[in-house]
């Protein structure tokens, strides 16, 4: 009963909740985790007090809250949005991409990502690339090409009519091969953070999500 | 801090920006790059070290370092980090087989046109053309990417073959948190976490304010020289224990207190008080992989009898009174010294040393030479010793 008196006072120092020690802005650059005692000894060895041999007197769970590695606000959101999470991303579309198609397991792929940040789209493609991979695909660091006069009249299309004829034009000039897959990262919505994904594999275009 | 960064980065996005704010908004970053690039070291101390447990190549293999990329929002600077501590930690670890190959046609912007059309592309792209460019095949191309995912620092890497086909031929991911320490492994000896933890164990458990020393030493005097000259003390083996006590577990300043005794039967036997006092010399902080290096200066009371220890007076022994001393009393003498030396530790285990001792009390004594003399100090006795530390 008694110790509970410094615990009520000190958990607004310790939690990260927004309150009357710490403002809303501060609390966001944290990142909290709810795990079982077992697994915060296995995050955390000699942090976290084991179980006692005949049990606790009480239950006893973790909350592991970890500062961001980078503060709010030194990045655009829209891109802090994506790459805050884009481990669990590109392995959730590799994943649906091997699953969705899995005759082309053999095939080589490839990655594509249309966003509007070339610094963003290259980490969205970087970490595409490795998921595939950790998938157990064969992947490729080759760029299918269009000619400039493809890109003149796809780039006037709307996206649902573009992409399949992208993908057509990739298989007619040769630049994607039979034994190619193509993956495409798209942001189609410059105010939204969810990425979509299609694959183009024998000049025919499918929508992953 | 952070509703500051925020505000400024606000006042970043909004056309047109201060200048001031821009500048502070740079700074601001900096920081944040000083704050993460020992995580990101640590990422790249992890990558070759698995790299060197686990080789991509059975043989060495020319590799071009094409890209390394830093989170968005952090500047070139960090960049330059990478770079040249991710080139340092392959060439001290040659097993990883990756042989780093200086290729300016790889990694610069080239132009090719055919009747295809116009391609503008980087020279890891377009292997056709570095082969035209004279650039040897059977290249690979290293591409490390690091990038902050929420609380999360995660390193990329992957090897492409720099063949017609680009193929990946190994890709690797690694992540660190911000609640994670960096390990700073030494670049020449890189460790596994596990093995880094479990050292840092022993350091803490082995290694704490407390150390029981246990000491053997010699101590030899000078013989005297010149008319009327006596005879000096015989050499006197010392065992010694005690404490030795460090404010810190840098243990840049040690203090020992240590009782020693003598015996060397039928010559002599002796007791001893010491203090001690040691500075390291060779950093700021005992080495887990070095030899330490620690010169000292102390003060000791001894006291000692039996009939080889005649000699510790200031006058010339005659021969009554080494038969007094035989047969009647037997000579005893109590004295003290200032000595002082230095001590060649390894692992805070075991220390070698060597010292020179005054006895003031026999500066006019004719039993006693000197080996040195320091100003108005005379150096009477020599002394070399070795320690075990428990």
């Amino acid at each position: 009963m008694f110790g509970l008196l410094p615990l009520t006072f000190a958990l607004p120092f310790v939690m990260p909740q927004p309150g009357s020690w710490r403002d809303r802005d501060d609390a966001h650059n944290y990142t909290c985790t709810f795990m079982t005692l077992e697994q915060a000894q296995l995050a955390r060895p000699g942090a976290v007090r084991p179980r006692g041999p005949r049990g606790d007197l009480y239950e006893r769970d973790v909350v592991l809250c970890q500062e961001r590695m980078l503060p709010l606000g030194l990045r655009l959101d829209a891109d802090e949005a994506i790459l805050s999470t884009l481990d669990a991303r590109v392995s959730e579309l590799a994943g649906a991409a091997r699953s969705r198609r899995p005759d082309l397991e053999g095939a080589t792929w490839l990655v594509e990502v249309y966003y509007p940040s070339p610094a963003v789209s290259a980490k969205i493609g970087f970490a595409t690339k490795n998921a595939l991979m950790a998938e157990g695909l064969g992947v490729s660091d080759r760029t299918p090409t269009l000619a400039a006069g493809d890109v003149q009249v796809i780039t006037r299309m709307p996206p649902s009519e573009a992409y399949p004829t992208a993908c057509r034009r990739y298989t007619d000039n040769g630049s994607l091969g039979a034994a190619d897959v193509l993956l495409a990262v798209v942001l189609l919505d410059r105010q939204e953070t969810a990425l979509h994904a299609g694959l183009c594999a024998a000049g025919s275009w499918t929508w992953l999500r | 801090m952070i509703p500051w960064l925020l505000s400024l980065s606000l006042a970043f996005a909004a056309d047109p920006a201060e200048e001031a704010q821009r500048v502070e908004l740079e700074r601001a970053r900096a920081q944040v790059a000083d704050q993460v690039h020992l995580a990101v070291f640590d990422l790249i101390d992890e990558l070759v070290y698995r790299l060197s447990q686990e080789p991509v190549f059975s043989s060495p293999t020319p590799v071009v370092l094409a890209g390394v990329s830093v989170p968005v929002g952090l500047g070139t600077g960090l960049q330059a980090l990478m770079e040249n501590h991710l080139a340092g930690v392959m060439l001290a670890n040659p097993e990883t087989n990756l042989r780093l190959v200086h290729c300016p046609q790889c990694t610069a912007v080239v132009v090719r046109s055919s009747a295809k059309g116009t391609v503008v592309s980087r020279g890891v792209d377009d292997p056709a053309l570095l082969a035209e460019l004279g650039v040897e095949a059977g290249r690979h191309a290293l591409f490390i990417d690091v990038e902050a995912e929420g609380a999360f620092l995660v390193l990329r890497a992957r090897l492409t073959e720099l063949s017609a086909e680009l193929p990946i031929v190994w890709s690797h991911t690694l992540s660190t948190s911000t609640a994670t320490p960096a390990l700073l492994r030494d670049p020449t000896a890189l460790k596994s976490a596990e093995e880094a933890r479990a050292e840092y164990l022993n350091v803490l458990n082995g290694q704490g304010a407390v150390v029981i020393p246990a000491r053997v030493n010699v101590r030899t005097y000078a013989l005297p020289e010149g008319d009327n000259a006596g005879t000096a003390p015989p050499p006197f083996i010392w065992l010694q224990t005690g404490v030795e006590l460090s404010p810190t577990v840098a243990r840049r300043w040690t203090s020992s207190m240590m009782l020693g005794y003598a015996l060397i039967p039928q010559a002599y036997q002796g007791l001893m008080a010491q203090a001690r006092i040691s500075r390291l010399v060779t950093g700021q902080a005992r080495s887990l992989t070095h030899p330490d290096l620690y010169l000292f200066g102390g003060l000791s009371l001894s006291t000692v009898w039996g009939p080889g220890t005649a000699s510790f007076r200031n006058n010339t022994l005659t021969l009554d009174e080494i038969l007094t001393d035989t047969n009647l009393d037997e000579p005893r003498a109590t004295f003290g010294a200032v000595h002082v030396g230095a001590e060649l530790r390894l692992g805070n285990r075991v220390g070698f040393g060597f010292f020179l001792e005054t006895l003031p009390s026999f500066t006019s004594s004719r039993n006693f030479g000197r080996y040195a003399t320091l100003g108005p100090i005379e150096a009477h006795s020599l002394g070399a010793e070795v320690a075990f530390c428990f």
